[in-house]
């Protein structure tokens, strides 16, 4: 990952035991960067759009969206079709992380600019490993910067 | 008024019957007034006779006077004449009279009566014409002037005004009778007509009012089962979007079910690691028995906390799998079923043989006798059902007896299909029966792996297929699957919104 601009891990995940199992994982596969933690749908699309919802609040920055779909507030869906549908953030890789292996629902995250998506294995190696090779995978990704 | 089948038919009887007095009635005195009337009519007939035998004789003996008298005046035979011509004229019109009047007994002693006037007039006659032809003309004369004759005649006439006047009487009393019969008929015909004329209306009123109830009826059955399926079709939205509801919370449950479970797994495992690094720390601490903390510290690294994060494994492992058997089957619900032309015996082959190694294993084998042709269902469903009987079968074999599997096949009214699966395995427990076909729940004695979903599954899809599967079974000796499917599922896919 290129650290002189660092990549920002935005990570909306309404459990925070997951969000903290994941996070553990990203760092024991040697990823450092900074990961901003939302637990609800409201507050992720505010950070990300910004207050005006415009997203120019975050030109200039290079950030990863880690998505669950189920959120107390919303789906992530809705978050997905707003990040890929506004002009700034739509090039920021999006990476569904959920229970849900539906294959409507895979279809339509895919259909509406998901980069990855990735079912939460429940037994926790496979969830360990996955997420460990995650982190190896965004540590080589190329992430362009929003505009 | 209403009116029932039954009071329909026992009026219109009463109708026709009564129609069929009145008819009787009718023609009856027809008839009898009929004959009255030909009665009467040759009452007139002997009267116009007697009538006319009588006032003949009565000219015949006046002829007869006449002449004679004129005979004794003139001598003249031409006088005579007309007494020769009506002599026997007068006789035979006495005979006529005899015999018109025989009958009538009233009239037996005048008639007798009748006869000696007109006989001694006769002779008296006979006897002044005979003394005048011997020129005793006085002596006739003197025998006319003894007014025997003239007594006898006027006797004659009197019993044959009386006559005249009784057939007169008569025949006016003839034509009164025979009007009041006229009248009698018409009365009779009219009445007879009339009940006829009420009989019919009667009779129209009730086929009428009879029809228009049928009609009625007909319209309410019509509605009724207008409602009927309306009603039928309200409940099974109603039922399918229940079932879907069930569907979907089934689904929602499991995946919210597995968010905390995956902590508990993840955070087990990660306290599993820390543990590992407390013990390997301690490992390397020399072994203090008199500090009890230090000890007890090290009991619960090395034994307690690891015994712990064992169970807690365990556990989770166990809810997984039963979280995962919930979520197949409510996916298994979602699927949507795709109606088209199976053949069972296929599917029967193709399932048999992929079990054929297991079973060949023990000596086992599998007899199929399919004796359907296509069925119009869900290919993978039947696939399933059928394989997890097979896998049943083996799974819960007797041990040390070679497996037989039995597959039958066979049409059974109605349009339906059914399948039996027989086994000789361990069998089911009587009180166990039902009990298989529930989720999670599992018979005799567990010592094969499973979460006990496999009968739930097999009820869920043949329900689904719009059929039901029960079992017979005798505990150590087999038992028997009984699939009822319907030849064409199609009228039930997707009814329940399957």
């Amino acid at each position: 990952m290129n650290n002189a601009r660092p990549v920002t891990i935005i990570m909306v995940e309404d459990d925070d035991g997951h969000a903290r199992l994941i996070e553990k994982n990203i760092r024991r596969a040697g990823v450092a960067n900074e990961i901003v933690p939302f637990t609800n749908g409201t507050d992720a699309l505010a950070y990300l759009l910004g207050p005006d919802g415009s997203g120019l609040v975050n030109k200039g920055r290079q950030l990863l969206v880690l998505l669950d779909l189920n959120l107390p507030d919303m789906t992530g869906i809705d978050i997905l079709e707003k990040v890929k549908g506004n002009e700034h953030t739509k090039r920021s890789p999006v990476v569904v992380l959920t229970t849900t292996d539906d294959q409507r629902e895979i279809q339509r995250c895919y259909d509406l600019g998901a980069n990855v998506y990735i079912t939460k294995p429940v037994d926790y190696d496979g969830f360990a490993n996955a997420i460990k090779q995650l982190g190896l995978f965004f540590s080589v990704m190329q992430i362009p910067e929003t505009d | 008024m209403p009116i029932t089948s039954k009071t329909f038919v026992r009026s219109t009887a009463i109708l026709l019957l009564v129609g069929l007095l009145a008819l009787v009635g009718i023609v009856g005195t027809s008839v009898w007034l009929a004959d009255r009337s030909q009665v009467y009519l040759d009452e007139v007939t002997e009267a116009r006779i007697a009538r006319r035998a009588a006032v003949d004789l009565r000219a015949s003996l006046l002829d007869m006077e006449s002449s004679q008298r004129g005979y004794l005046l003139t001598l003249e035979e031409t006088y005579l004449e007309p007494y020769q011509q009506a002599r026997p004229r007068a006789l035979e019109q006495v005979e006529a009279l005899k015999q018109v009047l025989a009958p009538y007994d009233v009239a037996a002693e005048p008639v007798r009566q009748l006869e000696a006037d007109v006989t001694f007039k006769l002779k008296e006659m006979d006897t002044t014409i005979a003394l005048a032809r011997s020129n005793e003309v006085a002596e006739a004369i003197a025998r006319v002037r003894t007014d025997e004759g003239q007594q006898a005649m006027t006797a004659i006439m009197g019993f044959i005004d009386a006559l005249i006047t009784a057939v007169d009487n008569r025949l006016v009393e003839g034509v009164g009778n025979q009007r009041s019969t006229g009248e009698a008929l018409r009365l009779v015909s009219l009445i007879g007509g009339l009940v006829i004329l009420m009989v019919v209306a009667g009779a129209i009123w009730a086929v009428l009012s009879y029809t228009q109830e049928l009609a009625n009826a007909r319209r309410a059955v019509e509605e009724a089962n207008a409602s009927l399926e309306e009603r039928v079709r309200e409940r099974t939205s109603d039922l399918g979007k229940a079932n879907e509801e069930i569907q979907r919370f089934a689904y929602i449950v499991t995946h919210d079910l597995r968010a905390p479970l995956v902590n508990i797994m993840g955070f087990t495992a990660e306290l599993e690691t820390s543990v590992e690094e407390v013990r390997s720390y301690m490992d390397t601490q020399p072994v203090d028995e008199a500090d009890p903390v230090a000890s007890q510290a090290r009991l619960a690294a090395t034994e307690d906390l690891p015994e712990a994060i064992t169970f807690i494994r365990a556990a989770t492992r166990k809810m997984d799998g039963l979280i995962n058997a919930i979520l197949k089957i409510s996916r298994e619900g979602r699927r949507q079923l795709n109606p088209e032309p199976v053949e069972l015996s296929e599917v029967v082959e193709t399932s048999a043989a992929a079990v054929h190694h297991q079973v060949a294993d023990n000596d086992g084998d599998i007899q199929s006798d399919i004796r359907v042709g296509k069925m119009i269902t869900d290919r993978l469903s039947i696939e399933q059902i059928l394989g997890n009987m097979l896998d049943n079968a083996i799974k819960y074999q007797e041990p040390g007896r070679p497996l037989r599997v039995s597959i039958r096949a066979r049409h059974v009214p109605g349009n339906r299909v059914i399948i039996e699966i027989e086994d000789n395995g361990r069998g089911i427990a009587e009180t166990d029966h039902e009990r298989v076909f529930e989720l999670f729940r599992r018979s005799g004695s567990q010592n094969n792996p499973g979460e006990g979903i496999g009968l739930a599954h097999v009820r869920t899809m043949v329900r689904s297929l719009g059929g039901d599967v029960t079992l017979t079974s005798r505990l150590g000796e087999g038992t028997t699957f009984i699939i009822n499917l319907p030849r064409d599922s199609r009228g039930f896919i997707g009814r329940l919104g399957a």
